[in-house]
């Protein structure tokens, strides 16, 4: 039989701040992060964004990072997050670690300061993918094995899907997975000219909903074999019970009318977890504000779950969507929804549309007692993925 | 736990035959490391006998540079009034994996590792357990790397990585096929502070 694979640390940074602590207290008073820029020199503030909370120097000092050489923004939300994960894992000093960590933007918020000039005075490769992974890597522990997906949105949670399959195939007994994401100019332009930034604050689901909010952060889990979280007298946050990835094969950006991919996703999700649709008791959805994917993921909902369909709302009024990251960021929030018993609300939603879900409103989170919550990223190419987290029973 | 085989191999597919697999119309509306590809990934499943692979991976250690570059070279240009959402779309690193799948409309397991000169080896390591475990029969296993004017002038103009110019696609299956290749043993990959990352392949000619 397949090892279980359980959770045994997490950490996160977003706009609702640096660890853990802040994000639980933010998404249980319906607090959102959104605001106006305030540390990428763009000069579109009539976009608002999910920045994470400290200027680039600031994080360097909190992390106790040597000064004299230079981090993409990236590396340092990783850091940050990647740091507590472990920390809570027990696992600082552990010699044989995995990580494996979505990113797309990588270094270049570093590169676009530049160009078309190189990047001046590098010790080090920033620029790729890779080379902010390295550099996450290296900053918080003694890692032998560390690999970098990028399947844009839905980056870090391909990387949980691997890491869960490198541990039931017994390559290893602890993989931390997740991603990191920071703003940069080259994304910000590029969601500006596929004309989906909201100027408003984002409202999935809403039938007013005019786009997507752009965010930042990173969140790792610690994903490790039960018997392995035993042996060690761990302490175990909740199970990965079932993973799902397709594709919707339909347009680059574009999602497909009746939600193929997600559909596809989420069902090989529950088949996986064995569990039937009626198991859930929340689904924490992409639900990113634009109109093309709001309708397609809802069409994906009502095909897996039909008339039963569990509270669903969508984070990223809180956090902006933090794309490469948004995977594992979400998973965190699902995690502590599991643990504390609450199901993050959408306060700023007004709007019922018949096209779309009706998310769980209201200015507080909800009280509920969650057993299975659902987790969905969706990436541009249709690369779209699901998760099914469990409390630890 | 299943065995798994290499069927395919496939690189270096001459211009010429490119018009066999997509129609020129289509294949002028592509980038030229899209083209070679979706090319070099139909080849392979051509070879392999696997029109719908049931998993879809590339290995990619840059990404799509042309519209990446495209787009910084347009934000450095016009600045921040810059609109150019066709180079944005085709800019991510995940382009030529959907791509391969919307062509084929596949809906199969799809996925894209960008990490340095072992971005393949984890794609390879990834479709190796996902058929040993049983979750796919067949696989697809792609690297996908272009190098552009500027990296062509100006080789470290992003650092000391080394990027190949190249397409290859390999088929992977839990059966033999027909003549067989390898049978692919292990994949492993090592990370060493300060050092290239390196990846072990260990595959048995048949």
């Amino acid at each position: 039989m397949r090892p279980k694979v359980v959770i045994t640390g997490m950490g996160v940074v977003s706009a609702l701040g640096v660890g853990a602590e802040r994000h639980v207290l933010a998404l249980r008073s319906g607090k959102s992060g959104i605001a106006e820029v305030r540390f990428l020199p763009t000069k579109h503030h009539e976009f608002p964004v999910g920045e994470a909370p400290f200027h680039n120097e600031e994080f360097r000092r909190k992390l106790n990072l040597p000064e004299g050489r230079r981090y993409s923004r990236t590396s340092l939300l990783g850091i940050a997050a990647l740091r507590e994960a472990l920390a809570q894992g027990r696992l600082l000093d552990r010699q044989v670690l995995a990580l494996i960590s979505g990113t797309t933007v990588g270094g270049m918020d570093v590169t676009e300061q530049f160009f078309p000039k190189p990047v001046p005075d590098l010790d080090r490769d920033i620029h790729d993918c890779g080379a902010s992974t390295n550099d996450i890597a290296d900053n918080c522990g003694d890692f032998d094995h560390v690999s970098t997906v990028s399947t844009a949105c839905s980056s870090a949670m391909n990387a949980l899907i691997m890491g869960k399959l490198l541990i039931e195939n017994g390559e290893r007994d602890i993989v931390v997975a997740g991603g990191a994401e920071a703003l940069s100019l080259f994304h910000l332009n590029g969601f500006k000219s596929l004309m989906i930034l909201d100027t408003q604050c984002c409202r999935p689901f809403d039938k007013m909903r005019a786009g997507l909010n752009l965010g930042e952060g990173a969140a790792y889990l610690v994903l490790e074999s039960e018997a392995s979280a035993k042996a060690r007298g761990a302490g175990i946050i909740g199970v990965v019970s079932g993973v799902g990835n397709a594709c919707d094969a339909h347009h680059q950006t574009a999602s497909s009318e009746n939600g193929e991919g997600a559909y596809l996703a989420m069902s090989q999700a529950l088949l996986d977890a064995g569990l039937s649709s009626s198991d859930i008791d929340y689904v924490n959805a992409h639900g990113t504000g634009t109109p093309n994917n709001d309708a397609s993921e809802s069409a994906a909902l009502r095909r897996v779950f039909g008339e039963h369909l569990p509270p669903v709302s969508s984070t990223k009024s809180y956090t902006g969507h933090t794309t490469s990251a948004s995977g594992s960021i979400e998973a965190v929030f699902c995690l502590m929804a599991l643990q504390n018993g609450f199901i993050p609300v959408q306060p700023e939603f007004e709007n019922p549309d018949e096209q779309c879900v009706t998310p769980v409103s209201g200015s507080n989170a909800v009280s509920a007692d969650l057993r299975h919550v659902m987790c969905n990223a969706f990436g541009f190419g249709g690369n779209d993925s699901s998760i099914i987290l469990s409390r630890y029973e | 736990m299943n065995r798994v085989y290499v069927t395919a191999i496939v690189k270096g597919v001459p211009p010429e035959e490119y018009s066999r697999y997509i129609s020129p119309m289509k294949a002028r509306r592509m980038g030229r490391l899209l083209k070679r590809a979706l090319v070099t990934a139909l080849k392979a499943m051509e070879v392999g006998g696997i029109a719908k692979p049931d998993a879809i991976l590339n290995g990619t250690a840059m990404g799509c540079m042309e519209h990446t570059l495209q787009l910084l070279n347009g934000l450095s240009a016009e600045g921040e009034v810059v609109s150019m959402p066709t180079a944005f779309m085709q800019s991510t690193h995940n382009t030529v994996a959907s791509q391969i799948a919307i062509f084929t409309g596949n809906h199969g397991y799809n996925t894209t590792y960008a990490h340095r000169t072992v971005s393949f080896e984890l794609a390879l390591q990834d479709a190796l357990l996902r058929l040993r475990a049983g979750l796919a029969r067949t696989a697809l296993v792609c690297a996908n790397d272009e190098l552009t004017e500027l990296q062509q002038q100006q080789p470290r103009f992003f650092g000391q990585l080394e990027v190949l110019d190249r397409s290859e696609a390999w088929m992977l299956s839990v059966e033999p096929g027909e003549p067989p290749l390898y049978e692919l043993e292990n994949v492993k990959i090592i990370h060493n502070k300060g050092a290239e990352d390196r990846a072990i392949v260990q595959k048995i000619p048949l």
